[in-house]
C-alpha cells in the first residue's frame, strides 16, 4: 500500500471531535410514603437497569452530549445530583421513600435550572420524565406555570409516568401537555417498560435513529418533543401480563 | 448483560435449514435487535425484529434481497431468513470484523485514520453503494449508523441493509436519519430515491472530512433549541450550504465551528468543487446532484497525491490548482512552504511519486479497481538516486525516453523515472512531470 506503512505513525489529522449540543436529561422522582416498598424497589431498580443502555445510545449519537440530573420530592424536594453529569460517568443512586408529595416543590427546582444561566442559551429539547403515584400535598399550581412558561419548560420534552390507581393524570397531562405522554403504569413489569421507553427518548430527541414513515402528531399541546416521538413505540399496558396490580 | 427478545442458547432453525444457536445480544436499534450466533462452528450475525417493525413488507423486501444476493463483497448482505412461530423474525449476516470502527467513532475522534486512509475509505465506501445503485437498488439510510471502516486500511463495510430496495419504490418504510436525509424529503415533497442517496452520500462524505454538517455554520449557531422545527428549516426548507460561494450568510462560526475552517482550507479545489456543487445545485436539483463516479475520480486523486512535509512528517494533500496558479503548498501543521515531489499524470490521474507509491489498474484503465497493483516505485539497488516503476502487471510497456527512444518494458522490468519521458501502458499513457 502506498504511502501506507510510512504515514501510520505520523501527525493525527488536525482539529477535535464533532461539535455537539448538550441534552439534559431530568429523572423527577415521586418519593412519597406511598411510593414504599415494591414500587421504590421497581424504579430504582429499572432505572438503573436503563443506564447502560443511555450510555450506548449516547455513545451512537455524536450530535449531542447527553447529561443526566436527578431530582427527588416528597416533603420538600431536593437534587440527588445537582450538577449535570455525562452520562457516561453516571450512576443510580437509590432512593427512599418517606413523606408526602410536594411536586410543585420539585417543579420550582426545575425551573431554576432551566432558566439561563444556568442552562446555556444553545440546546438540544430538554427531556424531564416525572414519576409520580399520587397527587401534590402542595399548592403545585404556579409553580408548573412558572416551568410552563420558561423558554427551556416550553421546550421541554415532558415525559410522566403514571404508577399505581392512585395518581392524578389530569395534573400529570398539565404538565406533559398530553394525553398521550402520561404512560400508566400499574405493575412492576410495566412500569419497568416505561421507564426503559422513556429514557430512549434522549436519543429520538437528538435524533438520529431512523424514523418510521408514518409520524404520529395527533396530540396536539406545546410539547413539541412529541412530533419527534415515535409513539408506536411505547409498550402497550394490555400486552403486559397484569396479574400483580397494585 | 443485556436482556432482548431471544434468550442465550436458544437454537432457531432458518429457512435455508440451517440451525443458528443465540450466543449474545450485541446490541439494540430502531427496528430490532442485533445478537452473535452460530452455525456450524461458524460466527454470524442475527437481527431480529421488534414486533411492530417484523411486518409482512419487511419479510418481503428480505425475500428479495436474500435470493438476489449482495451487490459489493463490502456489504453485511442478508444470507438466511428465521421465523418463528407468531409472525416475529429475522435474518442472518456475516459478522462486522471487531476491529472496524464505526463512523461516529471517527467524529469521535476515537478513530485516528490517516489522511491516506480516510481517502481509502470514503472511496470504498462510495463504491460500495455505486454497486449498489447499479444494481437497481437504493438504500434509503446512508449515514453514521451504518458504515464501518479499519482505520489501518481504509477497508469498509454497509451494514443494515435490510431497507435497500430497489429504485423507486414508493412504499413507505424507513426515510432516512435527520441531518441526512435530502431536503425535499425533509419537506416531504419526495420520497427517497438514488438521487436522495447520493445527497445522503455526499453528508457523510464531508462529515469525514470536515468532521462539520455542510449546513451548519452560522444558522445553526444562531437556533437555541435545536428542535423538530429548527431542524426542518435547517435542513428542509431553508438550506444554505457554509461554503456557498455566492451566499456567506451560513459561513462557519469561529470558536463554535471550528472544524469546518480548519479542514476547508487544507483539502484542494477538486474536492472542494464537489462539495460546492452537491450543496449548492444539488440542494435544489437531485437530479443534478454529484454521482459516484466523480467522487471516486476524485478520491483516487487524493489518494495520490499525498505528500509527506519533510519538515514534521505531515501529510499534506497536493492540489493542481495551486501548482497551476503558482500557489505554494503550505503545511498544515509546521506551515513550512514544500516543494511538490515529481509526479506520473495517467489521464485523469495525478500520481505523487514517493518510494511507497503504486500505481493501481484504475490508474491505467480507469476500471475503479484502486485494490490491484499494477506498478510500483522501485529504488535501483545499484544506484539509491534512480528511481523506476516496476511493472507487476501482466501485459508488457512501451517506455518512451524524453529523446523520443522507445524501450519495452515487460513485467518484471522497471523503466526509469526521468522528467517527461513516458509510459505507454496500453489504452493510456502516463508522463513523468
Amino acid at each position: 500500500m502506498d504511502v501506507n506503512e510510512e504515514i501510520k505513525m505520523e501527525l493525527k489529522r488536525p482539529g477535535a471531535e464533532l461539535a455537539s449540543r448538550p441534552l439534559h436529561f431530568f429523572w423527577v422522582v415521586d418519593c412519597s410514603g406511598s411510593m414504599f416498598g415494591e414500587k421504590m424497589g421497581t424504579v430504582n431498580n429499572a432505572i438503573q437497569e436503563t443506564i447502560p443502555e443511555m450510555q450506548e445510545a449516547a455513545e451512537g449519537n455524536p450530535n449531542a452530549k447527553l447529561l443526566v440530573r436527578t431530582l427527588k420530592f416528597s416533603s420538600g424536594a431536593s437534587w440527588v445530583n445537582p450538577d449535570p453529569v455525562e452520562v457516561e460517568d453516571f450512576s443510580w443512586e437509590d432512593l427512599i421513600a418517606i413523606g408526602v408529595t410536594d411536586m410543585g416543590k420539585a417543579f420550582d427546582l426545575l425551573s431554576a435550572e432551566l432558566t439561563i444561566p444556568p442552562m446555556s442559551d444553545r440546546a438540544l429539547p430538554p427531556v424531564i420524565v416525572l414519576l409520580s403515584d399520587g397527587r401534590p400535598t402542595d399548592n403545585y399550581k404556579p409553580a408548573l406555570n412558572r416551568l410552563l412558561k420558561l423558554p427551556w419548560g416550553k421546550k421541554a420534552v415532558r415525559i410522566a409516568i403514571s404508577i399505581g390507581q392512585d395518581a392524578d393524570n389530569d395534573i400529570l397531562t398539565e404538565f406533559t401537555g398530553s394525553k398521550d405522554l402520561v404512560l400508566q403504569a400499574n405493575n412492576a413489569t410495566t412500569l419497568t417498560k416505561m421507564i426503559k421507553w422513556a429514557s430512549t427518548v434522549a436519543s429520538v430527541v437528538s435524533a438520529p435513529a431512523s424514523r418510521p414513515d408514518v409520524l404520529t402528531t395527533s396530540a396536539s399541546g406545546d410539547n413539541n418533543g412529541l412530533l419527534m416521538l415515535d409513539m408506536d413505540n411505547i409498550p402497550d399496558p394490555n400486552d403486559i401480563d397484569t396479574s400483580d396490580v397494585w | 448483560m443485556m436482556e432482548g427478545m431471544l434468550k442465550t442458547g436458544t437454537v432457531l432453525t432458518s429457512e435455508g435449514k440451517n440451525q443458528y444457536t443465540v450466543k449474545k445480544m450485541l446490541g439494540a436499534g430502531g427496528q430490532g435487535e442485533v445478537y452473535e450466533v452460530t452455525c456450524n462452528g461458524d460466527k454470524y450475525a442475527l437481527k431480529w425484529y421488534y414486533r411492530h417493525t417484523a411486518t409482512t413488507k419487511q419479510k418481503k423486501i428480505l425475500d428479495k434481497l436474500i435470493e438476489k444476493g449482495r451487490p459489493d463483497d463490502c456489504f453485511l448482505w442478508p444470507q438466511d431468513l428465521i421465523k418463528k412461530k407468531g409472525g416475529s423474525f429475522g435474518y442472518v449476516m456475516p459478522l462486522r470484523p471487531k476491529h472496524y470502527k464505526s463512523i461516529v467513532d471517527l467524529m469521535k475522534r476515537k478513530a485516528e485514520p490517516s489522511f491516506y486512509h480516510l481517502f481509502r475509505a470514503a472511496y470504498n465506501l462510495t463504491r460500495g453503494y455505486q454497486m449498489l445503485h447499479k444494481a437497481g437498488y437504493q438504500y434509503r439510510d446512508i449515514s453514521f449508523g451504518n458504515v464501518f471502516f479499519d482505520p489501518d486500511t481504509g477497508e469498509v463495510m454497509i451494514c443494515d441493509n435490510d431497507n435497500v430496495v430497489p429504485n423507486g419504490t414508493l412504499d413507505g418504510g424507513v426515510y432516512g436519519t435527520p441531518r441526512f436525509m435530502a431536503p425535499e424529503i425533509v419537506r416531504g415533497e419526495k420520497k427517497s430515491s438514488r438521487n436522495t442517496d447520493l445527497y445522503s452520500l455526499a453528508v457523510l462524505l464531508f462529515y469525514m472530512f470536515m468532521l462539520n454538517h455542510p449546513l451548519e455554520g452560522k444558522l445553526e449557531a444562531k437556533i437555541r433549541c435545536m428542535d423538530i422545527h429548527a431542524m426542518n428549516k435547517l435542513y428542509g426548507t431553508d438550506p444554505l450550504f457554509i461554503w456557498d460561494p455566492e451566499n456567506d450568510a451560513n459561513r462557519p462560526l469561529p470558536g463554535y465551528q471550528d472544524n469546518a475552517i480548519i479542514y476547508w482550507d487544507l483539502y484542494p479545489k477538486h474536492l472542494k468543487d464537489l462539495f460546492i456543487k452537491s450543496f449548492t445545485v444539488g440542494l435544489k436539483e437531485p437530479a443534478k446532484r454529484v454521482t459516484e463516479n466523480k467522487w471516486l475520480e476524485t478520491f483516487s486523486n487524493l489518494m495520490a497525491g499525498i505528500m509527506i512535509c519533510p519538515t514534521c512528517r505531515a501529510e499534506i494533500i497536493y492540489d493542481r490548482d495551486k501548482e497551476e496558479n503558482n500557489i505554494p503548498h503550505t503545511c498544515w501543521n509546521c506551515k513550512n512552504e514544500l516543494k511538490v515531489p515529481s509526479k506520473i499524470v495517467i489521464g485523469k490521474n495525478r500520481i505523487i511519486i514517493t518510494s511507497k507509491t503504486k500505481l493501481y489498474s484504475h490508474h491505467l484503465k480507469g476500471d475503479f479497481d484502486m485494490h490491484t497493483v499494477m506498478g510500483e516505485v522501485i529504488i535501483n539497488p545499484d544506484n539509491p538516486t534512480k528511481w523506476g516503476i516496476k511493472n507487476v502487471s501482466k501485459k508488457e510497456w512501451k517506455y518512451i525516453k524524453s529523446d523520443g527512444t522507445e524501450m519495452s518494458v515487460p513485467p518484471g522490468r522497471a523503466a526509469t523515472i526521468a522528467k517527461n519521458a513516458k509510459i505507454v501502458f496500453g489504452e493510456e499513457t502516463g508522463e513523468f512531470l
